[in-house]
């Protein structure tokens, strides 16, 4: 009677995994081999050159834009996660904040990019009010273009992703653990830092590589606040469309190439750490 | 403490909201930022910027092509993924593991990724395929995955479908009446999350249609802008309010169920 | 003297009275169980000696020392919860170390008492499991441990095994009370469960309503209920309209002192144990059905249009059955009747 698939099973799967396959996986490894076939000969040429100059650059300001902002993020949803949590009235709040993040976590791309031109860009009202204020937004060196100022931008959806992540976690939280705690003596200090901080932490993790992915392939609002960033989603599109140069397509693969490889390998670390913190989890 | 955590809140607050009003008052104020002055704050308002908008055709047409790629992720994902979501709960839950993991690859293969891929393999094979921008379904209902999979996944446990399915096992149903006499009309709140959250996506996604030239809303709308700034900004602000409502309904349909709109967890 | 006194408190949440004047004394190494139905302020009352929630009015002494605004952590008690209590991301083992790291016991120390208590409650093998992989019964004992641990001055115990299975809930009961009488523990223990409480306590407070309605010994509580609540609430009764006569009550063929909790009261309240049957044609009574209980049989007999409920010995009735014609009568060992008002019937919990 045990069997391991049986026929209903597979008539849904296959459609699924060939579905997977076809979408997914073909283009996938296709752009592998490409990337190690560089002029149809088997080299590791595109894969070096991927890494070096500009492009190092670009990865290299990826990482750090999606680390900042997955941090920045990251402790300010969880902050607003707890700050509502430990608040009962009114009542009306957590209700708003809770359909607002999950509309605002989804509201990327190119309307975002406009909303804070429209503030903060040099024709932008807050900037505007800023200098009456005395405040020069120009001078002081801040740009929606640079790195700040994408951080800034990408927090909007950064934050409200957090807040849902950690929102069942903090919910989770019991209010007889905090009195067992306080019973025991225990300062509400210690109680967050020797019992729910420690729960709260798998959750905080799989937010922020949920955040560091979200950020790094974040396209569209760079593409709009500066469509010459060095970051790698603008530099994929600069070689995908200045597709003259042989050669140059290959290093599009190459650089995609490492980007799943760097997301891919990211993912597994979270998986990891996740493991390693909430060995009181799983069995 | 007390006092801190109101001052940030409303920090919070504030930080959500301005980016708003400004698109709002650049959208409907037809007074520059550098002629705005105090006394000039309520001259100006109107919403013809976005009336002017609407009567494009090239936005029309860009606007149907997005709402039908719209009903067509949200249709294959439901009957691509329901019947699989739900097998593999109430006949193989040992394959949970392995589905959790596949529907969770999309995720390291964002759209400006795949686009390089695609180009290098179907451009070559079948390029007849990249054509048409119903041709965009397909990686749609993709990236959806992570989210639109776990929806269901949710849904499918919190109605204890297994129980359901061997309840009715046992009365002598089949197992497709199962699925679709039993377990979609339960599940509504979760087949809604999940049309949600794909509607989102098609509405918002950018890299994929922008690389392979297919006029979408959101392509349509980065072009826009530049011509026609005020207009272009009244048409960004209407799409967002257009994503927030949907998920807005989203979200009230599960809440009443007693869900949560839930973001894809490792 | 006392060593936990609360005098005169009183709590209201919202519109409604959790306890109104409420006055307990707990003497050294006593347990106190207090037990009432669901809402009756019994929780209140043992959170309001935890430090959780602040009484509107009156004192709470612990050691002849007022403690009504000393915040929890400073209070030096100990509490097992309803379950969930331990904290998930610590083994049992460090579940009981933690309290003993806030005291800030050395490590030898720390070392030993988590070994005793482990060994006291019967948990050593199970100690480095974590919280879930644990049974509802095991946790429960790493919770007793760890409450233990800081060696209180008062133990709390909030419906501990309410989320049991009934045979470990037995096995548990006679195990906290073998702990505690080791450890000699002042206990405060809160259930809705008559039987737990009588089994277990030295002292039960029945509450009703924010009020403690009497406070006593299992048995007398038992065997003298001092109001109508208590006589309905723990055990089953039968109320027996009865008359007042020269030397007492009448109730059923006998005339008995009684007890009239209230000027207008003519109902004797009787347990189905202090009634007993004889089968007689003429008795006037005839047996409805019959519930076999073991070393008793209990029979529901209809007598003058009214329902009554009597225990009897299996062994002395061993084919009593429906329709067999019995004259019920009040046994001769029976001296104290308590009489309310209200309507005649039997009622109670049904026990279980």
């Amino acid at each position: 009677m045990r069997r391991r698939f049986d026929t209903a099973t597979l008539v849904v799967a296959v459609p699924f995994l060939a579905f997977v396959g076809l979408f997914l996986f073909v283009p996938t490894i296709g752009l592998a081999v490409k990337a190690f076939t560089p002029g149809g000969t088997l080299g590791l040429s595109a894969m070096q050159r991927a890494l070096e100059g500009s492009y190092r650059t670009a990865f290299v300001n990826s990482i750090s834009l999606s680390l900042t902002s997955a941090l920045i993020g990251g402790v300010i949803g969880l902050l607003v996660a707890l700050s509502l949590h430990s608040l009962s009235r009114p009542r009306w709040l957590r209700s708003t904040v809770d359909s607002w993040f999950a509309v605002a976590a989804q509201l990327g791309g190119i309307p975002l990019a406009f909303a804070f031109i429209a503030a903060l860009g040099t024709q932008g009202i807050i900037t505007k009010v800023l200098g009456l204020a005395g405040v020069s937004v120009t001078e002081s060196g801040f740009s929606l273009s640079e790195f700040w100022g994408l951080v800034l931008v990408y927090l909007y959806f950064q934050i409200p992703l957090m807040f849902l992540v950690m929102m069942p976690a903090v919910g989770g939280l019991r209010q007889t653990w905090s009195e067992a705690a306080s019973i025991m003596g225990a300062s509400s200090a210690r109680y967050w830092r020797s019992v729910a901080l420690p729960l709260l932490i798998p959750a905080f993790l799989g937010g922020l590589l949920l955040l560091f992915v979200n950020a790094f392939a974040a396209y569209a609002t760079a593409y709009v606040l500066n469509p010459g960033a060095q970051i790698v989603p603008l530099q994929i599109r600069f070689l995908l469309q200045g597709n003259v140069i042989t050669g140059e397509q290959d290093l599009a693969y190459a650089i995609v190439l490492w980007t799943i490889t760097l997301l891919l390998a990211s993912l597994i670390l979270v998986a990891l750490l996740q493991r390693r913190t909430a060995k009181w989890a799983s069995a | 403490m007390r006092v801190l955590r109101n001052i940030f809140l409303a920090a919070v607050a504030l930080y959500f909201l301005v980016p708003l009003l400004a698109m709002a008052r650049f959208a409907f104020q037809s007074v520059p930022v550098v002629l705005l002055t105090p006394d000039k704050l309520l001259q100006g308002w109107s919403i013809s910027g976005l009336l002017d908008v609407f009567a494009n055709p090239e936005f029309q047409k860009a606007a149907i092509t997005s709402l039908q790629l719209m009903v067509l992720s949200i249709l294959v994902t439901l009957v691509l993924l329901l019947p699989v979501a739900a097998l593999v709960e109430i006949r193989a839950p040992r394959m949970r593991t392995l589905m959790a993991g596949i529907t969770l690859l999309p995720w390291v293969v964002p759209p400006i990724a795949l686009v390089v891929g695609v180009a290098a393999t179907f451009r070559n094979t079948v390029p007849w395929f990249l054509a048409s921008p119903y041709s965009l379904v397909p990686f749609y209902v993709l990236w959806a995955l992570p989210f639109s999979y776990r929806a269901l996944d949710a849904g499918l446990r919190a109605i204890g479908a297994r129980t359901l399915y061997e309840a009715a096992r046992v009365m002598g149903a089949s197992t497709f009446t199962i699925i679709v006499r039993v377990l979609v009309p339960n599940m509504v709140g979760a087949i809604i999350a999940a049309s949600v959250l794909t509607a989102a996506l098609v509405l918002g996604e950018f890299a994929f249609a922008a690389l392979l030239l297919k006029e979408t809303l959101p392509t349509f709308m980065a072009e826009f802008q530049r011509s026609e700034p005020r207009a272009g900004m009244a048409l960004a602000l209407a799409v967002m309010l257009l994503t927030a409502f949907i998920i807005w309904i989203g979200v009230r349909v599960l809440r009443r169920r007693g869900m949560e709109l839930q973001a894809a967890g490792v | 003297m006392a060593d936990v006194r609360m005098t005169g408190v009183r709590k209201v949440f919202g519109s409604t009275v959790a306890l109104s004047d409420f006055t307990l004394e707990i003497q050294s190494g006593e347990l106190i169980c207090l037990l009432g139905p669901s809402g009756c302020g019994k929780t209140t009352a043992l959170r309001i000696l935890a430090g959780f929630e602040k009484p509107d009015a009156g004192t709470v002494e612990v050691g002849g020392e007022d403690i009504t605004t000393v915040p929890t952590p400073k209070r030096g008690f100990g509490m097992v919860f309803q379950e969930y209590s331990l904290f998930p991301n610590m083994t049992g083992r460090a579940n009981v170390d933690f309290a003993l790291k806030l005291r800030k016991a050395g490590a030898t120390e720390r070392k030993e008492t988590v070994d005793r208590l482990l060994a006291i409650t019967g948990l050593t093998e199970h100690a480095d499991k974590f919280p879930h992989q644990m049974s509802g019964g095991q946790r429960q004992r790493v919770a007793l441990a760890r409450a233990l641990a800081s060696q209180p001055r008062l133990l709390l115990l909030d419906e501990p095994l309410s989320a049991l299975d009934a045979q470990v809930r037995d096995s548990l009961r006679e195990e906290i009370r073998r702990v505690q009488r080791e450890v000699g523990v002042t206990t405060l223990f809160v259930t809705h469960d008559q039987h737990e409480a009588l089994a277990i306590a030295d002292r039960v407070g029945v509450m009703s309503q924010g009020v403690l309605e009497q406070l006593d010994p299992p048995r007398a509580l038992y065997e003298s209920p001092a109001t109508a609540f208590v006589a309905g609430f723990v055990g089953t009764v039968n109320r027996i309209p009865s008359e007042r006569v020269d030397g007492g009550w009448r109730v059923l063929n006998r005339v008995v002192p009684g007890r009239p909790a209230s000027e207008g009261a003519s109902l004797a309240v009787v347990r189905p144990e202090q009634l007993a049957v004889d089968l007689d044609p003429e008795g006037g009574g005839s047996v409805r059905e019959t519930t076999f209980l073991g070393p008793l049989t209990r029979a529901i007999v209809e007598r003058d249009g009214q329902t009554l409920i009597v225990d009897v010995l299996t062994s002395e009735f061993p084919t009593l059955s429906a329709g067999a014609p019995v004259r019920v009568r009040l046994r001769d060992d029976v001296d104290d009747v308590l009489l309310i008002e209200g309507r005649a019937a039997a009622n109670g919990p049904a026990t279980g």
